[in-house]
């Protein structure tokens, strides 16, 4: 007994020594302006033993911090080339966008003090084709693939596109591709890389063969570790453990001077209710979006210093059916229940915060539909809340209302089953509160959830439900923004540039929409308009979208329910000069908006 | 020796059959779990601006670290990769070989929840002695009243409560990660003094929820031992009460050391919501962040280990049991 009270009694001493020594030799948590702390909201659960790769998923590589490409795409309404400078100090893109040519910060260097060279620039363009990249394709056919990478000079390079199938937003698919240091990642491209990439872009079995090695070098590049981070970015990643990673300032940095933090600590997650306790607590400088729920939400807006950013986010939700199935299929059912559902009063319960009420179903997010198809826009319908014309639409389907329940045109019952994966509370709040109004108006209405995401999308794109929610208006390009309606889901698929349509249950077609669809008085094929704008101008895509929207208000292949807000949380109680223009608080795929403003020299240390 | 020996090598090839059982087992259950990881993938880089065609070959050359072939011939590299301690490459971490990332998890566990074990077994067994000794006192009732309550306290909400009060009421210890990063990794003061500190709310709360168990059953074991003749004829030898104590306590001990190895081959399993709510990255979490992006190399790995450790566990709470108890070895004699 004794040996066992003096095992107690050090297991105590042990423990008490170590919080005091652990609290006393602490650093300062961002007091004083030199630590500046912040989350990557896009990826849970950091991994210490990851690269710091920017392709590999849980890579060490915070895009804006110690990660560069060679400029930031904005997050602009209508013109998606636009962008702020990185690597790139400027470019010129040609009158007919055949052709960008990018002149390099004069004084870019890597961390390792080389200077950075349009021969790193095209070696990372070399690497970006064998991920996957809007402009770096090896996909025969594909709108806005380069057809030639030239070094210019050492800080200037010129890419041409491949007009054969041009796209607007060529320029930006060249713009956004991350910035690799030649000397470090040079050995994962195979000496005859670009020849093998000039047969991969063209037809038959060679091709073919070629594209499986590039591939096969993705994965490698994917899985490539360099011995250590070297960064053209402002700061540098010093070390990583699985609940924290450091960043020091990057003293190569060629804006060094105007970068108002010396350290950056990355926060680990593993649930948005961490996060929601950082911002609570105050100890966020920046966090991207995050929903909560409006209680967590005030308490977070109470926080010491804490400030909530709202911005435009392409993206909204929508609740989508599946046409195959009875009495789906009727326009006139779809056109009923938006009459129906109150979306303000779904949008207030599911995500009041983050997200507006759709104005319309137009397949656009509204803020992005104002400035494309501001003349269409006002002549679409509105769909507001009108229980007389539901009915009339309902009756219009041949449904019929009995002791006060609809039921099926047969005289079954109707049953409107709504699927949301676990775990996606604002879906299924709003389904909650599509179901009391659906059985307040005599529909029947049940809710169905499926285990996760994962689940959730094989079972939708399997027919398997009536109706789900999906996401929708993913812009900012037009084609991107359209084919969430007339894309894959629907039936038309994109194939090197070649528009093919599948019968409903076929290739993933699970919302089984009719191919042709009658607008103002003329039938259009939705899949093929959707497709020209690929390769469509601003000028040339107005009108297109115009259609699409129209098409899209009166067949409503889906209702759209609300569209996100992008808010940004950020803490003015160390760093100030927050940026509050929309077009910079969400910047390319994957960027952490914050270390570009840092870079450019925006946040100021309050001090 | 020779009888440990048998033994042994006996459970070594019951414990190989039965990791092969249950690898085999597994494999086919991983391998038919529903969803689509790869049309997860594709909507997750559309949502973030990527455009249809790249995300079509980033998902392409990310799940190109799946394995091909037929179901038959996964399984036939499946299990010879196994007998080569080869568990495949991870999907959700690209390249990395899903042995190395178990290991990378493992330590964030065993600190937690070993430290967690041992402390609520040391304290529930001295305190489940004393609670059957003065049974009929107050303190025994209440020391037998607070295992039960410990007990039927579910972990999450323990955690919560010491988040609540430690890290948030009275700030005095840190809920967010296994380790301050300002701190220089090694064997220095300040990185071992912030691990230890980091350390104390996870394992008190695996102290605290386990405790409670360890109390009941000791309690429950000394009482039974203390109605045996040999502790009557001790009291009427008028022998030292400290040396009946210890008569008592290695008699009454000796089923809870199988529970403690149980609990220990059990402790690789991970403690879930301990990892999430003190943002410990173990293996409960891999194992729950590995079935969510359907990682299927790394839950094989995951539920091998864990099956490996409560086997291996098994094995040694026999054998430890032959070494501490004489009538299990007079038994074996005797046949």
């Amino acid at each position: 007994m004794k040996r066992l009270a003096a095992v107690v009694a050090l297991l105590g001493l042990a423990t008490a020594t170590a919080c005091s020594s652990g609290s006393t030799n602490k650093s300062s948590s961002g007091g004083g302006g030199g630590l500046f702390t912040t989350i990557d909201v896009n990826r849970p659960g950091l991994d210490a033993s990851a690269p710091a790769n920017p392709y590999n998923p849980k890579g060490n590589s915070f895009s804006g911090f110690n990660a560069m490409r060679i400029a930031w795409v904005k997050n602009h309404l209508t013109d998606p080339n636009q962008a702020l400078p990185g690597i790139a100090a400027s470019w010129e893109i040609a009158p007919d966008n055949s052709a960008i040519t990018l002149k390099l910060q004069p004084n870019a260097k890597w961390s390792d003090g080389k200077p950075v060279t349009a021969e790193d620039v095209k070696m990372s363009i070399g690497i970006a084709y064998t991920q996957g990249s809007t402009a770096f394709s090896v996909t025969p056919g594909a709108a806005g693939a380069a057809a030639e990478v030239t070094v210019v000079d050492n800080q200037t390079l010129k890419i041409t596109q491949d007009m054969a199938s041009p796209s607007p937003k060529f320029a930006r698919g060249v713009l956004d591709t991350a910035v690799l240091p030649a000397h470090v990642w040079s050995s994962v491209l195979p000496a005859d890389f670009w020849d093998k990439l000039k047969t991969a872009r063209g037809d038959g079995a060679e091709a073919e063969k070629a594209r499986t090695e590039i591939t096969a070098i993705g994965q490698k590049v994917i899985a490539f570790a360099p011995p250590k981070d070297v960064s053209a970015g402002p700061f540098v990643l010093e070390r990583v453990n699985p609940g924290e990673a450091l960043l020091v300032k990057n003293k190569n940095f060629y804006n060094a001077a105007k970068v108002a933090p010396a350290q950056v600590k990355f926060l680990n997650y593993t649930g948005n209710e961490q996060i929601w306790n950082y911002l609570t607590a105050g100890k966020l400088d920046q966090s991207g979006f995050v929903a909560a729920p409006t209680d967590v939400m005030n308490r977070i807006k109470q926080g010491p210093g804490n400030e909530v950013i709202k911005g435009y986010s392409p993206v909204a939700v929508s609740m989508a059916f599946n046409q195959s199935k009875k009495p789906y299929d009727n326009v006139h059912v779809r056109r009923g229940l938006a009459y129906l559902i109150d979306r303000d009063q779904v949008t207030k319960v599911a995500s009041p915060e983050g997200g507006t009420p759709a104005v319309t179903t137009s397949g656009i997010h509204q803020k992005a539909a104002q400035a494309w198809i501001p003349d269409t826009l006002p002549k679409l319908d509105p769909y507001k809340p009108d229980a007389a014309k539901a009915e009339a639409e309902f009756k219009s389907a041949g449904l019929t209302k009995k002791d006060g329940k609809w039921t099926l045109a047969d005289g079954k019952p109707w049953k409107v089953s709504m699927h949301a994966p676990a775990g996606f509370s604002d879906w299924l709040s709003a389904q909650e509160n599509i179901k009391s109004q659906l059985i307040k108006a005599g529909i029947d209405a049940e809710i169905q959830t499926s285990p996760d995401y994962p689940v959730y999308l094989e079972e939708l794109a399997a027919g398997k439900y009536d109706v789900g929610f999906w996401l929708m208006a993913l812009g900012p390009a037009p084609y991107d923004i359209f084919q969430r309606l007339y894309g894959a889901s629907n039936g038309w698929t994109n194939v090197a540039g070649k528009i093919e349509h599948s019968p409903a249950g076929k290739n993933g077609n699970w919302m089984g929409g009719p191919e042709q669809i009658e607008v103002d008085g003329a039938k259009i094929d939705p899949g093929e308009l959707t497709g020209k704008l690929n390769s469509a101008n601003e000028e040339a895509a107005k009108p297109i979208m115009a259609q699409l929207a129209k098409a899209a208000n009166q067949d409503l292949p889906v209702i759209q329910l609300w569209d996100y807000v992008n808010n940004q949380f950020v803490n003015n109680s160390r760093f100030t000069g927050w940026p509050h223009d929309d077009e910079i608080l969400r910047l390319g795929t994957g960027v952490l908006a914050s270390g570009v403003w840092i870079q450019l020299g925006m946040v100021k240390s309050k001090q | 020796m020779t009888l440990i020996a048998r033994r042994l090598a006996g459970h070594l090839a019951r414990g190989f059959v039965m990791i092969i059982v249950v690898a085999t087992i597994s494999f086919f259950i991983i391998n038919n779990i529903p969803g689509d990881p790869m049309a997860a993938q594709y909507d997750k880089l559309l949502q973030s601006g990527m455009s249809p065609e790249a995300a079509t070959q980033a998902v392409k050359v990310l799940y190109g670290f799946q394995p091909t072939g037929s179901l038959w011939q996964q399984y036939t590299d499946y299990i010879g990769g196994l007998l080569h301690l080869d568990l495949g490459t991870s999907v959700s971490r690209p390249g990395q070989p899903v042995l190395g990332v178990l290991g990378e998890a493992a330590k964030w566990t065993i600190l937690p929840v070993l430290g967690g074990t041992l402390l609520s077994f040391l304290v529930g067994v001295i305190l489940g002695v004393y609670a059957a000794i003065k049974r009929k006192s107050k303190l025994g009732d209440a020391l037998a009243i607070s295992g039960s309550l410990l007990h039927g306290i579910p972990q999450y909400v323990l955690a919560m409560l010491l988040v609540v009060i430690f890290a948030t009421l009275i700030p005095i210890l840190p809920a967010d990660g296994p380790v301050d990063i300002m701190f220089e990794p090694g064997f220095n003061a300040g990185y071992l003094g912030s691990l230890a500190e980091h350390a104390v709310l996870p394992i008190a709360t695996y102290a605290l929820s386990a405790y409670g168990g360890w109390v009941l059953a000791m309690k429950s074991s000394v009482v039974t031992v203390l109605g045996d003749d040999f502790i009557l004829a001790a009291e009427l030898r008028g022998m030292k009460r400290s040396i009946i104590f210890r008569y008592i306590a290695r008699n009454a001990i000796l089923p809870l050391f199988t529970i403690l190895a149980l609990s220990l081959g059990l402790l690789l399993g991970g403690a879930v919501f301990i990892e999430k709510i003190f943002n410990y990255p173990g293996l409960g979490w891999l194992l729950i962040e590995s079935i969510n992006t359907r990682d299927y190399a790394l839950m094989g790995g995951a539920f091998l280990l864990i099956t490996a450790a409560v086997i291996v566990a098994n094995i040694v709470a026999d054998l430890f049991y032959t070494v501490i108890d004489p009538r299990v070895r007079s038994g074996e004699d005797s046949t």
